[in-house]
């Protein structure tokens, strides 16, 4: 007897948002990239198709991270050195996109020239991230945004306490936003309202519900975002943002990752055992709806790569 | 061993005092007879407490509410300073309380009972009684005589009388030449046989003299007292003043806290029933009375408040699970309690339901009628706790959020409460941003009380100066708006403009307290409709009881999301309602069966207990409320001034 499999209708729709600015749209990227759209829960194939891939993107630095692990810089090596280098290894180790997370020693000057650096050595669409101190964030980031005008950039972290400059420099130059809360449904909303408040159009938005490494609140962070979803999908307009999740920071920052020496011996190998929990928690958000996953690793890229092919084609 | 303690008030006065090592300079104050007010309760959080310490020395054991310059110059928290040493102290002036408490305008709105009728609504009677004086021949005791007089002239076959009254018996009969008056209360009011005596009085009495009564609420802040004559039913004086244990502890956890130290609850007994004393001789100086011609009492008021009144102590009703001593507190005489009224009047204190769900409350329902109509009736209490309840006749459920003092003007840099010299209105400029502001007494303004805060909020909220989460916005062109430490503020008054000299201003401090009391608030209403299946929508009445909804803008409340978007028709303003159901439980008996019958109906949701509170405070936690849908006429607002 064949089954019947249930489908389940929804009325509502995430928004597509694209960023990355092509020759065509005034900008020097080699494509741009579009994700959301989706119009029920994620990898339901056969209720609706996911209509955009979603997109890994890779965390590269303005200056040189004293705080990563070993394992990183071991693979990364001298690329770390400066963002043009290590934006060229991240393309060339197949990301679709960059985020260049700046730092508290820049100046404007000095972010401005790592981002330039970082356009002219990669076609890639970017995404700049201030060193998350808010002064900082807005001096940095205002000077980035009125020297990339044009290109689209992603522009963040915007909080609900800082939002307004960022938001600002982005509406006057052709920019989108980063929208970050601390895994609250309602956080997430409000801080969607405060942004398309001042005016930015709402297809100009990507929402960071941020999340725990495996182990370290990964379950709440995957129950926020799934019920982000399932808001969006009933047509609550104000979380029908795509989202984005910065798994590598999360996950690079677990003692399971971060330590070599010292622990059980049962943890087993360091280095696959690090790169298992960046792919773990990657999976595990993907499956909950996120549409852009950051990076570390280059290892952790190609697994979650051949994950999200078969997510697609199932 | 044994110092000397000089104590200086502020009016140069001076007292020494003898006390041991150890002793905390607010109890050697108090020992003294002097008072320094200590509003969080001696807990040593809001430093109101501050003295002078300006010879000998005191161990301080905690000056966190004392700047460092303070400290130098010789500031100490009395209630957490230690005496070690001789010492001479300076108490500076104690804080104020005034405020107009506007009786005499709520007594317009009582009107009796139509078809009031003492005979047919009361369980209290006098009667006149005529006996034949003692002889030789007849040897009948006073108590005998009287009881036999009320069985033959009245058909009370059985009646009973306290010791206390016996002992004044053979006195009153004698004076009064064997011709009395008798007040009795029947046990109920369908056996009309059996009663026991409350007062005796030495003479005849016409059938339309008066007979006192008193209905009473006491708040956490207000105790009020309504002289009732029952044999017209008619509300004769009222009269309210500052519940006296204030000084105490400004809210009903520091009162607890109070009270569980050492001589903490007899004090909070003996100053609350002061407040009653008085307010009873006040109203009945108004009426040429006296106190003792009190024959009953009926007390409404927070659960707290009624365990403080009976000296039960209260200290569970603060700590989880929330569980009171007693929900139906027995009968008690005036005399055990220490009140002056008639010795044997009874004190009736009604029932409550829960820790914060009390006999306020259930007096609140009677007043507001909720519990007989098929309106499903939303009736909020707002205070320092505010109590909700949802219903109509076939059911009742009720619940408190923990809004906390924020609008009373606590927790906030420049909150002050309801007294001279707060700012209790505020309209903001949309092109200027310049306040134009209202103070209470008309002077300069010294801070902004709760209905101020409530009515900056939304004010600043309309004009952009606050985005829809609370920030102050900085950009704007106008120097009222600057950077703290602690995010923006925005000045109301300029030091010069002030009568202490310094700017008024609210911060995003202030506004985090706010939005979080009123989300509280909100959220209270949103879990109590959603556990019935319900929605805010489908409430055909809001009642709003408390001085609250006096003195508060409900369009600005609504603006900032305290109150529910609805038409204006739909909310109703009932004032101190636990007062008025204390009035109908005490003019008619029926009316206080009635009130058990709400307190054992109301169902009680304690929301701790409820995992989706969080989520509807969190929701709540925005301005209006992230849900902009239920707000349709703030939206309208928000678009209107946009396209200005």
């Amino acid at each position: 007897m064949p089954v019947e499999i249930p489908k389940d209708k929804w009325t509502g729709k995430v928004r597509e948002v694209s960023f990355g600015a092509t020759a065509a749209d005034g900008g020097t990227r080699s494509k741009s990239i579009v994700v959301g759209g989706d119009t029920t829960l994620p990898y339901m194939q056969f209720e609706a198709p996911t209509p955009h891939t979603p997109v890994i993107a890779v965390e590269i630095k303005s200056r040189r991270p004293e705080d990563w692990s070993t394992l990183l810089e071991e693979t990364w090596g001298d690329a770390m050195n400066d963002p043009a280098s290590w934006a060229k290894a991240a393309e060339a180790a197949g990301a679709d996109a960059l985020v260049l997370w700046l730092t508290l020693a820049d100046t404007p000057e000095d972010a401005v020239k790592a981002t330039k650096a970082v356009l002219a050595a990669s076609a890639l669409p970017l995404m700049v991230f201030g060193p998350g101190q808010v002064e900082k964030d807005n001096e940095l980031l205002v000077a980035v945004s009125e020297a990339a005008k044009g290109e689209k950039l992603v522009l963040g972290i915007c909080e609900d306490k800082n939002y307004r400059t960022i938001v600002a420099t982005a509406m006057a130059n052709g920019h989108l936003v980063s929208a970050r809360t601390p895994m609250d449904v309602n956080l997430a909303k409000q801080l969607n309202i405060l942004i398309t408040d001042m005016g930015l159009p709402a297809n100009r938005i990507i929402m960071d519900p941020t999340t725990g490494a495996l182990g370290y609140g990964i379950e709440y962070g995957y129950s926020v975002m799934e019920r982000l979803r399932l808001a969006s999908l009933q047509g609550d307009g104000m979380t029908q943002f795509p989202m984005m999740v910065t798994v590598g920071f999360e996950a690079w920052k677990a003692k399971e990752s971060k330590v070599g020496t010292g622990v059980p011996e049962a943890w087993g190998d360091w280095k696959a055992r690090a790169i298992h929990w960046e792919t773990l928690t990657t999976t595990a958000l993907l499956e909950s709806g996120a549409s852009i996953v950051v990076l570390r690793h280059p290892e952790s890229m190609k697994r979650i790569r051949a994950a999200i092919n078969e997510l697609m084609a199932a | 061993m044994n110092h000397t303690i000089t104590f200086t008030t502020s009016d140069g006065k001076t007292v020494t005092a003898s006390a041991l090592t150890g002793t905390l300079v607010s109890d050697a104050a108090q020992q003294a007879g002097i008072e320094i007010t200590q509003p969080c309760g001696g807990q040593g959080r809001c430093g109101r407490c501050a003295i002078q310490i300006t010879g000998g020395n005191v161990r301080r054991r905690s000056t966190l509410r004392l700047s460092q310059e303070a400290v130098e110059q010789g500031y100490a928290l009395a209630c957490q300073s230690v005496i070690e040493g001789d010492a001479s102290i300076l108490v500076p002036e104690q804080e104020k309380i005034e405020r107009n408490l506007t009786t005499d305008r709520v007594a317009a709105e009582v009107s009796v009972p139509s078809g009031y009728d003492i005979n047919w609504s009361q369980t209290v009677r006098r009667v006149n009684v005529r006996m034949n004086e003692p002889s030789m021949d007849d040897q009948t005791d006073d108590w005998a005589r009287l009881q036999t007089a009320l069985r033959v002239q009245h058909k009370l076959e059985t009646v009973e009388a306290s010791i206390s009254l016996l002992r004044r018996l053979g006195q009153v009969l004698r004076d009064g030449n064997w011709e009395v008056n008798v007040i009795y209360e029947l046990k109920n009011l369908d056996n009309h046989s059996a009663a026991h005596i409350i007062d005796v009085r030495p003479s005849i009495c016409d059938e339309d003299e008066p007979i006192y009564a008193a209905a009473i609420d006491i708040g956490t802040t207000t105790v009020s007292l309504w002289l009732v004559d029952l044999v017209t039913g008619q509300v004769k004086a009222q009269v309210a003043e500052y519940n006296d244990q204030i000084v105490r502890g400004e809210d009903v956890i520091s009162r607890i806290i109070y009270a569980s130290k050492h001589g903490g609850s007899d004090d909070l007994q003996h100053r609350v029933v002061g407040t009653i004393n008085k307010l009873g001789e006040t109203a009945c100086k108004r009426l040429k009375t006296r106190p003792d011609q009190i024959v009953k009492a009926i007390i409404a008021g927070n659960s707290t408040m009624i365990h403080l009144l009976l000296g039960i102590p209260a200290a569970s009703i603060r700590l989880a699970p929330f569980i009171t001593a007693v929900n139906h507190p027995p009968l008690m005489a005036a005399r055990e309690m220490g009140l002056h009224f008639c010795p044997d009047a009874v004190v009736d204190c009604l029932p409550g339901v829960a820790s914060y769900v009390g006999a306020d409350i259930t007096a609140g329902v009677l007043s507001n009628g909720m519990d007989d109509t098929d309106e499903i009736t939303l009736f909020i209490d707002v205070g320092t706790n505010g109590e909700i309840v949802l219903g109509n006749r076939d059911w009742l459920m009720t619940c408190a959020c923990s809004a906390g003092p924020a609008f009373e003007g606590a927790g906030v840099k420049d909150g002050m409460r309801a007294t001279t010299g707060a700012i209790e209105e505020v309209w903001i400029n949309g092109d200027t941003y310049e306040p134009s502001i209202r103070v209470i007494g008309g002077s300069k303004p010294r801070g902004v009380c709760g209905s101020g805060l409530i009515s900056l909020i939304a004010e600043m909220f309309l004009t952009g100066i606050l985005d829809k989460a609370g920030n102050v916005n900085l950009s704007l062109p106008t120097k009222r708006v600057r950077a703290t430490d602690q995010g923006g503020e925005y000045v109301i008054a300029w030091a010069d403009e002030t009568s202490h000299g310094h700017d008024i201003a609210i911060t995003r401090v202030d506004v985090d307290n706010l939005l979080r009391a009123k989300a509280a608030i909100y959220a209270g209403f949103t879990i109590l409709a959603e556990q019935v299946g319900m929605t805010l929508a489908d409430v055909e009445t809001m009642v709003i009881g408390g001085s609250f909804g006096k003195y508060v803008n409900v369009e600005k409340a609504m603006q900032i999301g305290l109150l529910p978007d609805m038409p204006w028709d739909k909310f109703k303003f009932l004032g101190n309602t636990s007062v008025k159901g204390a009035y109908f439980a005490l003019v008619d008996t029926r009316q206080r069966e009635r009130i058990s019958e709400i307190a054992s109906r109301m169902t009680y949701l304690e929301l701790s207990a409820d995992n989706t509170f969080y989520d509807a405070f969190t929701s709540a936690l925005f301005l209006p409320h992230t849900d902009m849908d239920k707000f349709p006429t703030v939206a309208e607002a928000l678009l209107s001034k946009e396209k200005r």
